[in-house]
């Protein structure tokens, strides 16, 4: 296979806080949990701290970082973040990493949500070793499922739900749990909708008829095909 | 259970965020009059209409990752805590919100958070080995693990056919077919096997490591049909626990195969009989969606021997009937009915019989 450069426009961004920055080409997080790989992504030492490289292929979020032109992708370490459909938490450990940071030091605390046991039963190994993530069984769509996990709005929330109706889920979600001003992502798979063709300038009319405002369309092309990913502010 | 457990409210209430009104008739209330009643599974509130507290229940209970699971469950499920409950009490006329519209709401504390991520770990631990419990998947993975095995039985089977066969050449391969295998592997040479078939076998040698080959792979096909069979007693048992009615209507194998392809009873049981008819038949199906193809007549639902060995021009009226007939066994089933008897079955039989009798006399 090509390998795909990593494309920023302007001036490459290289750090995007302490704990995530791109290094050479590729994408890493200080790992939280020393010397631990989850699914054989290289690790390396630069002084005291250690680096995970954060696979773009596999997450995201990560080749969204990689493709971004703008700031703001991430939250703030030691925010509360919600992040519907968990998956198999890869995503969430470099998330983890940031957010949380070794034992929480940075005190975060990432709300992990998916409706397949298979993958809560990961997030739950997962957050054995990494405090701050709390796995929720439960159906994205409703709400009053995952509103006892969260008194307060969050300042970030991430959608991955390959299903249809992403759109119309993420407004509901971001209505119900997104703070003013909070940065909205989701990532939209165009295959997951009835009408492939237009489903990312449709998904976009919506977003911005809801209130959002835009501030990046991430086209993931050469990371993860057919994969858009919206940047939207509350 | 815990004290805190026993306290909270435990009347199956209609779900609090299905309540959601505000009231309009605040005059002649005195200026702060109250509006809202908000509540976690820390405290409940009751705020004025300026956003002021004006009475407060805090959770007392003992307050343990155990406690806490049990109530963010009963929360899950749309019920109220007891504070909640003492405060709408208390305060009537205050409607009810989510804590996620107050912007005042307290941040949850470092301990509340270690708590909260205690206790949700044991919530999703519940929920992880609960999903053991659910038939539905249980029968998938029956289901598909009976087929691969046959279908690896299938294909073993016709391999020490073909292998075997050459050192039985005057043997009638087709004829006999299932006995082969057997044959070989009860025996402990070639020229054994063939006496067990009742023919001579060829004039080669073969050799005591190509023997123990074939032996091996005999004994394998054998061990497989009996494996299969022991999965499809399982199959039929789980079946006609799980849908009684429709294992006694269609039988349990055919009955698992329709749950599996439908993704779970309970959306079988909530499919239109025009879509069960057609189960298990989706290229054909979609094939005329698209491109105009004459509309299949049955899915999975065609091994009935009903729709199966009736001829040809009846099958598509019998398998619509029958297929209707399916859905009412399987909401049955579903929702709790009584299941069906012989006497139920009897009657669609008649119907099968009325149908063909109908259109043998055109």
């Amino acid at each position: 296979m090509k390998s795909v450069r990593a494309k920023t426009r302007g001036e490459p961004l290289k750090s995007f806080s302490e704990r995530v920055e791109i290094q050479g080409r590729s994408l890493w997080s200080h790992n939280a949990v020393k010397g631990v790989s989850l699914r054989g992504e290289r690790l390396k030492k630069k002084g005291r701290k250690e680096w995970r490289q954060w696979n773009p292929r596999s997450s995201k979020l990560g080749a969204g970082l990689l493709k971004a032109s703008n700031t703001g992708l991430l939250p703030e370490p030691g925010a509360t973040c919600l992040y519907l459909g968990s998956g198999h938490g890869t995503t969430i450990s470099h998330l983890h990493d940031h957010v949380c940071g070794a034992k929480n030091n940075l005190g975060g605390m990432i709300i992990a949500v998916d409706i397949s046991s298979r993958c809560i039963r990961e997030m739950i190994r997962l957050s054995k070793t990494r405090p701050g993530i709390i796995p929720i069984l439960a159906d994205c769509r409703k709400s009053e499922h995952i509103m006892p996990f969260l008194p307060k709005k969050v300042p970030w929330l991430f959608q991955d739900v390959s299903q249809p109706g992403q759109v119309e889920m993420f407004i509901e979600a971001c209505n119900h749990f997104l703070a003013p001003n909070g940065t909205g992502l989701l990532s939209l798979k165009s295959a997951s909708e009835r009408d492939t063709g237009g489903a990312f300038n449709h998904a976009e009319t919506s977003l911005l008829a809801a209130g959002f405002t835009m501030v990046e369309r991430i086209d993931l092309t050469g990371w993860e095909d057919q994969h858009v990913l919206f940047h939207v502010v509350w | 259970m815990g004290p805190s457990v026993k306290s909270l409210d435990l009347n199956p209430a209609t779900h609090w965020l299905s309540n959601l009104s505000f009231r309009t008739d605040f005059e002649g209330e005195g200026p702060a009059s109250i509006v809202k009643l908000v509540w976690d599974w820390r405290f409940a509130r009751v705020y004025d209409e300026n956003e002021r507290v004006v009475d407060e229940c805090i959770w007392n209970g003992n307050r343990n990752p155990r406690t806490l699971a049990d109530r963010l469950a009963l929360l899950m499920a749309g019920r109220m805590t007891t504070e909640a409950n003492t405060l709408a009490n208390r305060f009537p006329e205050a409607s009810v919100s989510p804590s996620t519209t107050v912007a005042s709401w307290p941040q949850l504390t470092p301990d509340d958070s270690s708590l909260l991520q205690e206790a949700s770990l044991k919530l999703a631990e519940r929920g992880v080995s609960a999903s053991a419990a659910n038939p539905d998947i249980r029968l998938e993975h029956l289901i598909r693990a009976t087929e691969e095995m046959r279908a690896a039985h299938n294909t073993l089977e016709s391999r020490i056919v073909e292998w075997a066969g050459l050192f039985l050449p005057s043997l009638d391969l087709d004829l006999n077919r299932n006995q082969i295998a057997a044959a070989v592997a009860s025996s402990s040479n070639m020229p054994e096997a063939a006496q067990c078939l009742k023919v001579t076998s060829a004039e080669v040698e073969m050799g005591e490591k190509e023997w123990s080959g074939i032996h091996s792979l005999a004994t394998s096909v054998m061990n497989l049909a009996t494996d299969v069979e022991k999965m499809e007693e399982s199959v039929r048992e789980l079946s006609n626990n799980h849908m009684p009615s429709l294992s006694l209507l269609l039988g349990p194998l055919l009955a698992a195969k329709l749950c599996t392809t439908a993704r779970g009873r309970s959306r079988l049981a909530s499919l239109p009989a025009s879509t069960i008819q057609v189960l298990g038949a989706e290229k054909a199906f979609f094939m005329h969606i698209r491109q105009g193809t004459p509309p299949p007549k049955h899915g999975h639902i065609f091994q009935h021997t009903w729709v199966c060995r009736s001829p040809k021009w009846t099958r598509g009226s019998i398998s619509r009937m029958l297929a209707a007939k399916a859905a009412i066994a399987v909401r049955v089933d579903h929702f709790g009915g009584i299941p069906w008897t012989s006497k139920e079955i009897s009657e669609v039989e008649k119907k099968v019989g009325e149908i063909r009798a109908r259109k043998n006399k055109r």
